[in-house]
């Protein structure tokens, strides 16, 4: 009788009722400790309780603005850096600072510098800073740039600063452009010194327009004398590269250090190789604001690696 | 003898949970759509394995299978094309790249013979 109801109970595949069941008991099972432990691994990392934290170092990314550009790909630059500086002034948390990597405006003129500079001074924060991208030195080699820019910086704008612990350099890659990045011997020893007094267990933070590893040279998406700067830092215990140029998030691992490229507040470019070059990328509006945004970065004493947090533009 | 390979698939599939999750502590969380798949790697894992201590089931089997070879495809990924535009190179972060894959490499070993000895088994005698 027994073996008449099991035979009942077979399905198409052989598998019987009870079968079926134990197998989505082991399933359910499984789903319930895969939660469960997500939860308890995710509540070990402390990311929620650092922005809160008055000793956690707070500073926000923006990069990419192209104050002055006119195209398809974004009829308004304008509106959408006010976007993002509003974003930043609505994070939750007032940054130490905020970084903008590099073509703050489109065509370098004293204009669109006092423009980015108004608009920049909105932030709510207590210190803005700067690199050059190659949109900053359009005709002059960066005069213009300096001009609004330069003040406290050595050279042709670089400069380095400590806060919270952290030491960081602003590299400036743009003024030498042929195809690639490039940073010149003045700047390299710029470096080598700056570096030489800080103890190998201090985080750094390197920040550059350009791509300091190599993402995609065919299209002059990396710097051809970084592997210098790139040999300096090996000794340091937590290496972190913050560069703009690429329109798009990126991010790659190189022993200690960490590269991560940011996304643009006016308009996308092409993946590397989907495209024959790095031209603008028009997308329907309500898309262009998913592909633009800010990046806030936290970290706190002791932890090995900063914590990153994309935030769009929609 | 099926006891301890099954054992043996519970250590390598904590392993590279382990591993993982050290990894998503570490730092990885803060990496774009890389930090939750870390996460959700070692959830899994850490959940498969502590069912595994019981008994060994298909489905128990498949999910481990799939944790080990998912883990490893993305490793494979990161070092090639990127995924979701993270790139890694070699064997970094050393030592825990290697070990991971070493884990997951043995944990699919494992399981086959688990089950090409069940096979045999069921397998009538001519």
């Amino acid at each position: 009788m027994r073996e008449h109801i099991e035979e009942q109970e077979t399905g198409p595949e052989g598998m019987t009722r009870r079968q079926l069941m134990r197998h989505a008991g082991w399933f359910g099972g499984a789903v319930l400790l895969s939660v469960v432990g997500g939860e308890v691994i995710s509540s070990l990392a402390t990311d929620a309780t650092a922005a809160s934290d008055p000793n956690t170092l707070k500073f926000v990314q923006v990069s990419d603005s192209h104050i002055g550009f006119t195209g398809p790909a974004n009829t308004d630059v304008t509106a959408s850096f006010e976007h993002a500086l509003d974003r930043v002034n609505s994070l939750g948390f007032r940054p130490d600072f905020v970084m903008h990597t590099g073509d703050l405006t489109h065509l370098s003129t004293p204009a669109q510098f006092d423009q980015v500079k108004q608009m920049l001074s909105t932030a709510r924060t207590d210190r803005v800073f700067v690199v050059p991208g190659e949109h900053d030195s359009v005709g002059d080699g960066g005069k213009a740039y300096r001009q609004a820019f330069g003040a406290n910086t050595a050279g042709d704008g670089w400069y380095s600063f400590d806060t919270h612990g952290v030491h960081f350099l602003a590299l400036v890659n743009t003024l030498a452009l042929e195809k690639f990045g490039h940073l010149g011997n003045d700047q390299l020893d710029f470096v080598r010194k700056d570096l030489a007094g800080v103890k190998s267990d201090t985080p750094v933070v390197v920040f550059s327009h350009i791509p300091l590893f190599a993402m995609y040279p065919q299209w002059g998406w990396s710097t051809d004398d970084s592997l210098q700067v790139i040999n300096m830092l090996r000794r340091f215990s937590s290496v972190t590269c913050l560069n703009g140029h690429v329109h798009q998030l990126f991010t790659k691992t190189e022993g200690n250090i960490t590269f991560h490229s940011a996304t643009t507040t006016a308009y996308p470019l092409p993946k590397p190789g989907t495209a024959p070059q790095p031209t603008p990328q028009v997308l329907p509006a309500r898309q262009l604001q998913d592909a633009l945004g800010i990046r806030s970065v936290t970290y706190r004493e002791g932890d090995q690696l900063l914590a990153l947090k994309e935030e769009r533009l929609t | 003898m099926s006891v301890l390979i099954r054992l043996a698939i519970v250590a390598t599939l904590a392993e590279t949970g382990f591993v993982h999750a050290k990894l998503y502590l570490g730092g990885y969380r803060v990496i774009p759509y890389i930090g939750p798949m870390f996460l959700l790697q070692a959830a899994v894992s850490f959940a498969v394995a502590a069912l595994l201590l019981f008994a060994a089931p298909v489905v128990l089997r498949l999910l481990a299978a799939g944790a080990a070879a998912g883990a490893l495809f993305g490793f494979v990924l990161s070092r090639t094309v990127g995924v979701f535009g993270f790139t890694e190179r070699g064997f970094d972060p050393a030592p825990d790249a290697l070990l991971s894959v070493l884990a997951e490499v043995l944990c699919l070993l494992l399981i086959g013979v688990l089950w090409a000895g069940e096979l045999r088994r069921r397998r009538p005698a001519l």
